[in-house]
């Protein structure tokens, strides 16, 4: 007798078994609360997504946020991509009615109170394209001018938004010839040949148009699976310094394979001083783009380990973060998914390969039944180890009809990182939304790090840290030789490790600045390996500030 | 099955209790039969009908066009002629027979099980009850019919799906006959489960185990809805107290180790695994749990426990994960060509039974 014909006759006897994994109910942690919850007078952003009978795809996937300090005034403001109006009937030209004030992305300058100024139409910003319907944003300073661009990308037509270092920016996408087309999702700038300038990687999510629009389900209209469309090619753009970049997607390797994009995570998870490319894809193997160091990449996902989860199912990925949780000194991936199984942990095992290990890691406990988008491993407490910020929420605002133990609104996930394994914890706030974009940063430089998350037809969330009594060091990089924001750069303090980046999450980017717990260290010994190559070491450096690291230009 | 056992009586000769047809009626049913033959049912109908408004008192005559209708599937269109048939010959077993099936055909079930019962029919007998609801005397029936072909899967199959409607009459009745004893409480903890309402099946299952905590099954159970809820920790307490009421419960101990392994404790996990192989080997799950389990701490045995599940489960998606686990740990072990094999056995596997993006 084999396990499935035990099963079945068990069955008869009521030990009956399901083929899916439901809803943790024990979800609430008992300790104190890590953050605040507040909303800062002056943000009044509403992310509309403009659900449908319909179910048009797109509707159930926005929004990214970013957290920039745009003016260059120290604080850092927060960026919200919005999604546009869709109608239950949509006639060409496809118009989401995006000059319509309540569709507008929005820029918000923070104030020295911590207030926030709606800026957007001043910075030009205002219209994002009628045919544009939001989706995320990528920042980086692509010019090396000193001021942060910024690149929201749509389904429809791309932007990238050269900031003027004067408060306003320009949509500078013609001339840069950085629109893509179809479907994007998540975007990042990354130096994939380390010659001092940002590239640009965009994932893309399906082949799929208004017109190609399906409606799945059979009593109840859902969203199709990403199956039910084509799969599509992702997109890298290659910087050539003169306010233009070429599409290399092809050339590079890039576009030999198709897949459901949705995150996108650098990291050089090799040692070779190449920095690779993660995409998290919904519903079909992982993909891990090795940089070859010479304008080429392999995926390599499967044959390093970091294909399919731990149960050996391909994971449908949607937010990811490649850092390294564990302090081993090697980036590790965490990919966040819907219910079936935990969000998956690919540890870099060095060597160039990976294992899945979120049962190890925990993620078994924490996960298998919620739904995971946007995701940052931070250290929230300041004790040297990187906890797990996760906004959660389903894809179908219908899903409890289908099944009881979903919830298309669920809290966040904080799990704190105990020596490489995480405990769930208190984010302070269990208010279920459909969270979707997450971005993480010290927003009020306190030295603990927040986070700014999106939630489908809802004003955005602020997790203030309520701080503790652990050290910390911040740092800034200031590139020369190498790209300005210093992306790519590997900084070691006190045996922790951070790849320096502003990717990662999900549709979202992130504080560019590298924040350490210290534990109750009182000075940091800090390494770092630049793009360049420069390798540049500061010893005894006193905790508990922000310092700004220039390269050093002798190697 | 249906459409099997009408052909099969159809091939036979419909016999009739009165032999005397009208002469004027006898050429249209000659008629009638050689259309028949050439396949021609819808001039055999139009033959038959003719005869029938010549002989409205010969049966074999409404035999002969029910007949004619059920060649053509039209069931519904038997069924009068055959009444009227079995009006004039109610003791024909021909004509109750191809009546049976008609009705039972055309979605009549509880009307059939009346004239299959006067032939000797078990199987058709079984299925019409099955479908009434009858659950208890189709399992009699249709295991009566399995007596003699047993391995006939359409019988196979009805037999299965009547046990399990037996079974949940049964629940259904417990629940009515008493919805507060420990029993009651489990088929309602098992509805609930069912439902996936989660909370309130572990309330039934635990008000059943605060009346009978030493009852088997009971545990496993609400550790499998603790399970479903991705409650570890809650789950394996559960099966461990299972385990220690049946220790020799092969099932107990692959659920208890399966719950330790989710939680990542995986030294623990690999031993309660290897004891649920012992009890019962040869299970694949238990097998590929083993494996995740001791891939790191005991590499070999975990190689070992994989190779079974492939050897079990060949191209199944099962063998395609432990193909995978089986890539990982002879990456580790720095096996590259090995590892690249695995890894190529998978993709295999994954194209056989998956859809790739197109």
């Amino acid at each position: 007798m084999t396990r499935r014909e035990l099963l079945s006759l068990l069955f008869s006897l009521g030990a009956r078994e399901f083929g899916r994994v439901l809803p943790a109910q024990d979800t609430k942690p008992k300790s104190d609360p890590v953050f605040q919850v507040k909303s800062p007078k002056g943000v009044d952003f509403v992310l509309r997504n403009s659900p449908t009978s319909r179910k048009y795809l797109i509707e159930t996937m926005p929004g990214g946020v970013a957290l920039l300090d745009y003016n260059n005034d120290g604080l850092l403001d927060v960026f919200f991509v919005n999604g546009g109006n869709v109608r239950d009937t949509m006639a060409t030209p496809i118009n989401f009615d995006r000059r319509n004030p309540a569709y507008w992305n929005r820029l918000y300058r923070q104030n020295p109170d911590g207030t926030f100024t709606d800026v957007t139409e001043q910075a030009g910003l205002a219209h994002a394209g009628d045919a544009n319907y939001g989706m995320g944003v990528a920042v980086g300073d692509y010019d090396n001018d000193g001021f942060p661009d910024i690149y929201v990308t749509n389904f429809g037509k791309n932007i990238l938004y050269h900031n003027n270092g004067d408060g306003t920016f320009t949509d500078v996408t013609a001339k840069a010839g950085v629109a893509a087309g179809g479907w994007s999702v998540s975007a990042g700038f990354f130096d994939y040949d380390n010659d001092g300038r940002l590239d640009l990687f965009v994932t893309r999510y399906l082949d799929w148009s208004v017109e190609k629009s399906k409606t799945c389900g059979s009593e109840r209209a859902t969203y199709c699976p990403p199956g039910t469309f084509p799969a599509i090619t992702n997109v890298l753009y290659h910087n050539r310094g003169d306010g233009t970049f070429e599409d290399v997607s092809i050339a590079s390797g890039i576009a030999a394979k198709k897949g459901h994009g949705l995150g996108v995570a650098f990291a050089d998870y090799d040692g070779d001083g190449f920095t690779d490319i993660f995409v998290a894809n919904d519903a079909t193997d992982q993909f891990l783009f090795h940089n070859n160091g010479n304008g080429t990449f392999t995926e390599c996902g499967l044959d390093a380990g970091a294909g399919l989860s731990e149960s050996g199912r391909m994971p449908s990925g949607m937010g990811v973060v490649f850092q390294d949780y564990d302090n081993d000194g090697l980036p590790d991936l965490l990919v966040t998914q819907l219910p079936h199984d935990p969000y998956v942990i690919f540890h870099n095992d060095g060597r160039g390969l990976f294992s899945a290990q979120e049962l190890e890691a925990g993620f078994g406990v924490l996960s298998g039944s919620v739904s995971g988008w946007g995701v940052g491993l931070e250290d929230f407490d300041n004790d040297g180890w990187k906890d797990a910020f996760i906004v959660q929420g389903h894809v179908f605002d219908n899903v409890e009809t289908y099944d009881d133990s979903l919830r298309y609104r669920e809290p966040p996930l904080l799990a704190l990182n105990r020596a490489g394994r995480f405990e769930r914890a208190n984010p302070g706030s269990d208010l279920p939304v459909a969270g979707r974009g997450a971005a993480f940063g010290d927003l009020n430089n306190d030295g603990w790090m927040d986070v700014v998350t999106t939630s489908l037809g809802e004003a955005p969330q602020f997790y203030f840290n309520r701080r503790g009594q652990f050290h910390w060091l911040t740092i800034t990089l200031h590139g020369k030789r190498s790209n300005r924001d210093g992306f790519g750069a590997r900084v070691q303090v006190n045996g922790q490790t951070r790849f320096a980046t502003a990717a990662g999450s999900y549709l979202s980017s992130n504080d560019k600045r590298l924040h350490f717990g210290l534990g109750s260290a009182e000075t940091a010994d800090i390494e770092i390996r630049w793009p360049s190559g420069i390798r540049q070491v500061l010893r005894g450096v006193k905790a508990d500030q922000f310092i700004v690291i220039e390269e050093s230009v002798q190697p | 099955m249906i459409h099997a056992l009408l052909w099969m009586c159809l091939l036979l000769p419909p016999q009739s209790a009165e032999p005397s047809v009208p002469g004027d009626a006898l050429p249209l049913l000659q008629s009638g039969i050689d259309a028949e033959n050439r396949g021609a049912f819808d001039e055999a109908v139009a033959a038959f009908r003719k005869a029938a408004e010549l002989a409205p008192n010969t049966a074999i005559v409404f035999l002969r066009l029910g007949d004619a209708y059920m060649k053509e599937h039209d069931y519904a269109a038997a069924i009068p002629p055959l009444k009227h048939a079995a009006e004039l010959s109610p003791d024909s077993p021909a004509v109750h027979q191809l009546l049976g099936y008609a009705l039972l055909a055309a979605g009549y079930a509880a009307d059939a099980v009346s004239h299959l019962k006067m032939i000797n029919d078990p199987a058709a007998l079984g299925i019409a009850q099955l479908q009434a609801g009858q659950a208890a005397e189709a399992v009699a029936n249709l295991q009566a019919a399995l007596a003699k072909s047993p391995d006939d899967p359409d019988l196979l199959f009805y037999l299965s799906r009547a046990a399990t409607a037996l079974a949940g009459q049964s629940l259904d009745r417990l629940r009515a006959v008493d919805p507060n004893s420990a029993r009651g409480h489990q088929a309602l903890g098992q509805t609930d489960y069912e439902m996936k309402k989660l909370p309130e099946a572990a309330k039934e299952y635990e008000q059943a185990l605060a009346m009978r905590p030493d009852l088997p099954g009971l545990r496993l159970e609400l550790g499998q809805v603790f399970a479903a809820g991705s409650e570890w920790a809650k789950a394996e307490e559960q099966f461990r107290g299972e385990a220690k009421l049946q220790p020799g419960s092969a099932e107990a101990a692959y659920r208890l180790g399966n719950a330790l392994l989710q939680q990542g404790k995986m030294k623990e996990a690999a031993e309660e695994l290897k004891r649920s192989d012992s009890l019962s080997p040869g299970m694949p799950e238990t097998l590929y749990a083993l494996g995740k389990a001791a891939a790191i701490s005991e590499p070999d045995a975990a190689a070992h426990a994989l190779e079974r599940v492939i050897e079990l489960e060949k191209d199944t998606p099962l063998a395609g994960q432990a193909y995978l686990v089986l890539a990982q740990i002879h990456r580790r072990q720095g096996k590259a060509e090995q590892a690249a094999r695995d890894t190529e056995n998978y993709r295999k596997i994954q194209a056989l039974t998956a859809h790739p993006p197109s």
